[in-house]
This record gives structure tokens, C-alpha cells and sequence, in this order.
């Protein structure tokens, strides 16, 4: 038995099991490659041309372009994967992050539109936790060949206050 | 109007081991008491600080809230277009009147209290109170109540270039003179176009505001501290530079200008690609840029006593506000600004470089946790002091940025304002 949609568009949109499969596979892969440190494979979770953005909230609602990350390119993720390891000065931390599950929102112009909710907690190397950031992504995924990957995200923090710097990606 | 009101005098609080700016006792960024008195000799002593922008409330009745120090403040903009700024305070009970970061007031409403609905205009007379002929007959408060002996405290407000500044104190100078005219030439050269706000973010630090404020002064440590610009191979775009103050070291510019040697036509006009070749960057367009100012300065750091920093990395153009929580901790606004005369070009290699700064920047995020790692160090020798003397032991302009000039210019006022 099949409940109905609460949402008129959920009905119009027939996704592949496939396709929700390879999307759920990719925000799974994605938290785990940075809450694992495996930074080096986060730039592949992105197409070649890409965005990725942290911005708040208010700016987001207010259209405001800027906000604390802003690449759009693959090599950019890299630049900041490797300005990460050898070059920025901060004290040592983790991430844990904890999402929600995937609303899919659009199915068009070559690309599933999602918004998922996500957490994250980080813990510092002397123990300290704090809830670090809270939001949504709102993302642009492709698939192909049964491999989902990030067009677009943009991280929307609902804060707009962060704590001390934003030196790993959320 | 004071925080320090059971606070010992700053003079018992803290003694400097000798005269002059060179060394800075440690417990100035530990002391409860010392933080009330800054409150009230500084942030509402003589003293202009930085309240917003003045596109931020373009029509009669938009306010943003903010605060001087620890004080909250709502900038208003009034039917005249002048610009008034309150305490957030209502004189009824002590609550804040405007509790949201912006908004829009029409003239009949004006600002209303939350707690009891006392009434205050937009030059913050208290025009009413409900029920002050109480109800029915009973209650209300009592004949002799005059609402015209009850007011919020305003501030004294002006503006250069679309910011907007606020003073407690009837001491203090007109900002352009307290300003002095270095620093007015170089607000005016940053600011030169009618400003537009592309994106706004808070950054907290656990350290003390002093500590930031300093470190926005202090351009002996970018180099060292900030590996981005030398490891990337991007020190090239930027040769010279120096360090520029007011008459009386109150403020600061640092800056840095590329090879003036050689005249490069390709570099003067338009858009500067960056090459993958001559840099370590996958993507080097992160650097792409134009030559926006004349005088060929590609980065500078401004910083105006206390706690106001207008920045250009590049093309990254943003005003930067501290403010005050605690003794332990502060914060700081960040507004990342373009300009209306932008084109769309322009405005994308803004929002690109924005990657360079901020609580995320890959130039500067470490200012974010430096202060912090000072406010851990100090903390079992509040009586050891801080050693400033790169650069020789005065303070004024020089022609070099390996120098703690400014950082004593911060000092050298402090002392003043605080008498110690």
C-alpha cells in the first residue's frame, strides 16, 4: 500500500530507484570522506564545473552572492584541499556531521534539485564538542552511469555566526 | 551610563613596568574589572565607532540594531534623511526596544517597548506610556510623572563615504578631524564607488577584543603567520609597502603595492588572468583581478581606534566591526562590499576572492584562532608582559611593514583614555 503525497509535487516526480539510490549513496559518502579525513576525495563528489557555497541563511534568503566558501571549480576544491594540509595554522579537529534524509525538489535541466538537512558537531583535539553548524544543502546532482554527483551545493548555515574559522568543508 | 560602577580605578587594576608603548601588561587581556572600564573610557568614551553603513537604512524609519562595546545601539534614519543613533535601552524596566537586526518603523508606531509599550521617537523622546492615565479610572501613573524627563541617550552621529559612526562623549572631535586626513584620503580612495553589500557573516573569537584589534594593526605578522600568499607563489603581486598613521597613532593603515619599477600596460588595463603556470594553484582564477585603484596599492588594512577595520585584499573590499563579549571573548561583523558601478565581471572576481577572507579565508582564517592561542598562553602569568618592539620602540608612519608601530599606537591611546 502506497500513502499519498502530502506534497503536490511529489507526485509529479517519478524518480528511479536507481537514481535515489546513487543520491543517497553520495551525501553518505560525502560526510563520511570528510568526517574520516579523507579530504582528498571530497573534490570528487563534484562535477569538473562546479559550485560549492557556504553562506548563511539571511544572506541566502536575501540573495546576497557572497558568503564563506565560494568555488566553482573542481581545482578550486583541490586548492582548498591542499591549502588544508600544508598551509593553514588551526588546532586540530574533527567533524561529525549527521543528516536528514533527501527531499528531492526538481527533476530538470539535467539535474535532481535536493535539500537535506544536516548537523555538525566538532570536537576539538583537547576534547572540547560544540555544536558547530546546522543547516540544509541545497544541491544540484547528476547522475550518470549510476554515479551521482554535485553540480551545485550550497551549504545554507543557519547561523550566520561561526565559531573561530571554517577551515574544513561542511 | 556606566558598566564600571564597582570596578576599583584602572590605575589599581593594572601598572605599565615602564613608560612608552613597548610593553603591555598581560592581565589588560584578563581583567573583568579593566573590560567595565573600557566599556565606559572607551567605547563610550571619545571615541568614534563604527555603527553600519548607510545603505543599509536607505529610507525614513529603516534601523538596523548594533552595538558601541557592550552597549546595543539602533541606527535609524529620520524623515530629514539625517541619521539618529539610540540606546536600545527602554528607561521604563531596562528592555531592549528594537530586537531584531533590521527593520522598517513608520512614524506613527516609531519605537515601542515590548514589555509595557512605551513609546519613544526617532530622536528618542518618550512620547507615551500605556495606560499612563491608567483604566477606568484607576491606576496609571502617578500627576506629577514628566515623560519629557525620560529619554534614550543619544549618540552623536557622522558619516564619511556611507559609514556610519557614533560617539557617546561630547569630548570627542568631528569624526574628520579625529580621523586625521590619511585616513580620510584612504577611506574615500577605498570606498570609490556607491557601495553595495554582497554578502555579511559574523566570525567569534575566544580571545579579548584588544587582542583582535592589535592583530588588525599589526602587519609584522601576515607573511609569517599567513602562508597562502608564499606558498601559492602570489607574493609577486605585491612588492613594497609600509605603514601609515594619523598624526596622533591613533589609526593604522598597512599596505602593499606591486612592482612600481616597470610600467606593464597588459597590468594596467582590465582584467588580470592569473596563470596556472606561475602559480601552485589548480585554479588560479581565485586571484584573478583588476587593478582597481590608482595608486597601484593591491592590498591594505585600515584600522580606526577602536574597533573598525575597512579592508582591501585585491578586490575583496569589506568593513569589519569588533565587538565586545566579555573579557574572554569577541566578535567580529564582517560586510563584504562591491559597488554599484561594478560591472558583472567585477562583481564575480569580488565574490571569488571572497574566498581569501573570513572566518574561512584561505589568507586569513587564522586571525580567527591566534587571538584565542595568545588568550590561552597568558593565562597562568597574568603579570608577565608583552614584548612590542619591532621596529624600534616609537610609534608613527614607516616605510616598512616589519614593524609593531601601530600595535603600539594602540597602546600609546589606551593608556591615554584609561589614565594608566
Amino acid at each position: 500500500m502506497t500513502s499519498p503525497a502530502v506534497t503536490p509535487a511529489a507526485k509529479n516526480l517519478e524518480i528511479p530507484a536507481a537514481a535515489r539510490e546513487a543520491i543517497a549513496r553520495l551525501m553518505m559518502e560525502y560526510v563520511h570522506a570528510i568526517d574520516n579525513n579523507e579530504l582528498e576525495r571530497w573534490p570528487r563528489f563534484f562535477t569538473e564545473k562546479c559550485l560549492y557555497q557556504i553562506i548563511s541563511r539571511a544572506d541566502h534568503e536575501l540573495g546576497r552572492p557572497i558568503g564563506a566558501w565560494f568555488c566553482d571549480s573542481r581545482g578550486m576544491l583541490e586548492d582548498r584541499v591542499s591549502s588544508i594540509r600544508e598551509v593553514n595554522v588551526f588546532e586540530p579537529h574533527v567533524y561529525r556531521h549527521v543528516i536528514g534524509p533527501t527531499e528531492v525538489l526538481d527533476a530538470g535541466n539535467g539535474a535532481y534539485t535536493t535539500q537535506t538537512s544536516y548537523i555538525v558537531v566538532r570536537t576539538m583535539h583537547d576534547g572540547e564538542m560544540t555544536l558547530f553548524s546546522a543547516g540544509r544543502y541545497v544541491d544540484e546532482i547528476t547522475v550518470e552511469d549510476g554515479t551521482a554527483r554535485l553540480r551545485k551545493r550550497v551549504v545554507v548555515t543557519d547561523s550566520w555566526r561561526y565559531d573561530t574559522l571554517i577551515a574544513i568543508p561542511i | 551610563m556606566s558598566q564600571a560602577i564597582n570596578a576599583r580605578p584602572p590605575q589599581e587594576l593594572v601598572s605599565w613596568p615602564e613608560p612608552g608603548f613597548t610593553r603591555v601588561p598581560l592581565n589588560v587581556f584578563a581583567d573583568a574589572e579593566l573590560y567595565a572600564w573600557e566599556q565606559d573610557l572607551i567605547f563610550r568614551g571619545p571615541a568614534w565607532s563604527y555603527l553600519g553603513l548607510e545603505i543599509e537604512i536607505p529610507a525614513t524609519g529603516d534601523y538596523i540594531t548594533t552595538q558601541v562595546g557592550d552597549t546595543p545601539v539602533i541606527v535609524v534614519r529620520k524623515p530629514d534623511g539625517s541619521i539618529n543613533a539610540l540606546v536600545n535601552k527602554c528607561v521604563h524596566k531596562g528592555s531592549i526596544i528594537c530586537y531584531e537586526s533590521r527593520g522598517k518603523r513608520d512614524r506613527v508606531h516609531n519605537f515601542t517597548c515590548p514589555y509595557h509599550n512605551w513609546i519613544y521617537d526617532f530622536d528618542g523622546n518618550l512620547t507615551s506610556i500605556a495606560f499612563e492615565k491608567g483604566v477606568q479610572g484607576k491606576g496609571g501613573m502617578p500627576a506629577g510623572f514628566d515623560k519629557s524627563r525620560h529619554r534614550l541617550i543619544r549618540l552623536r552621529v557622522e558619516t564619511i563615504r556611507g559609514l556610519v559612526f557614533g560617539t557617546f562623549s561630547e569630548r570627542t572631535p568631528p569624526l574628520r578631524e579625529y580621523l586625521g586626513p590619511v585616513m580620510v584620503q584612504h577611506i574615500e580612495r577605498t570606498l570609490h564607488g556607491k557601495p553595495r553589500i554582497l554578502g555579511r557573516y559574523s566570525q567569534f573569537m575566544r580571545n579579548n577584543w584588544k587582542l583582535y584589534v592589535e592583530n588588525s594593526r599589526d602587519n609584522y605578522h601576515p607573511s609569517l603567520l599567513h602562508a597562502f600568499f608564499s606558498t601559492f607563489k602570489l607574493n609577486r603581486l605585491s612588492a613594497e609597502g609600509g605603514t601609515r598613521q594619523d598624526d596622533k597613532s591613533w589609526h593604522h593603515i598597512t599596505f602593499t603595492k606591486r612592482h612600481t619599477d616597470r610600467g606593464d600596460q597588459a597590468y594596467d588595463s582590465g582584467m588580470i588572468r592569473a596563470m596556472k603556470q606561475d602559480y601552485g594553484l589548480k585554479d588560479p582564477s581565485l586571484i584573478d583581478q583588476w587593478m582597481e585603484y590608482p595608486d597601484q596599492i593591491t592590498n591594505s588594512i585600515q584600522s580606526i581606534f577602536p574597533g573598525f577595520v575597512l579592508q582591501q585584499i585585491l578586490n575583496s573590499i569589506g568593513t569589519r566591526q569588533v565587538i565586545t563579549r566579555g573579557v574572554n571573548d569577541c566578535e567580529l561583523v564582517w560586510t563584504l562590499l562591491g559597488f554599484e558601478e561594478d560591472t558583472p565581471e567585477q562583481t564575480y572576481v569580488r565574490i571569488k576572492q571572497s574566498n581569501l577572507v573570513g572566518p574561512a579565508g584561505l589568507v586569513s582564517m587564522e586571525d580567527g584562532a591566534i587571538g584565542g592561542f595568545v588568550q590561552k598562553g597568558i593565562k597562568g602569568d597574568l603579570d608577565n608582559v608583552a614584548v612590542i618592539e619591532m621596529g624600534g620602540r616609537e610609534v608613527g608612519s614607516q616605510p616598512t611593514r616589519a614593524t609593531e608601530t601601530s600595535v603600539r599606537g594602540f597602546w600609546k591611546v589606551y593608556r591615554e583614555l584609561m589614565d594608566v
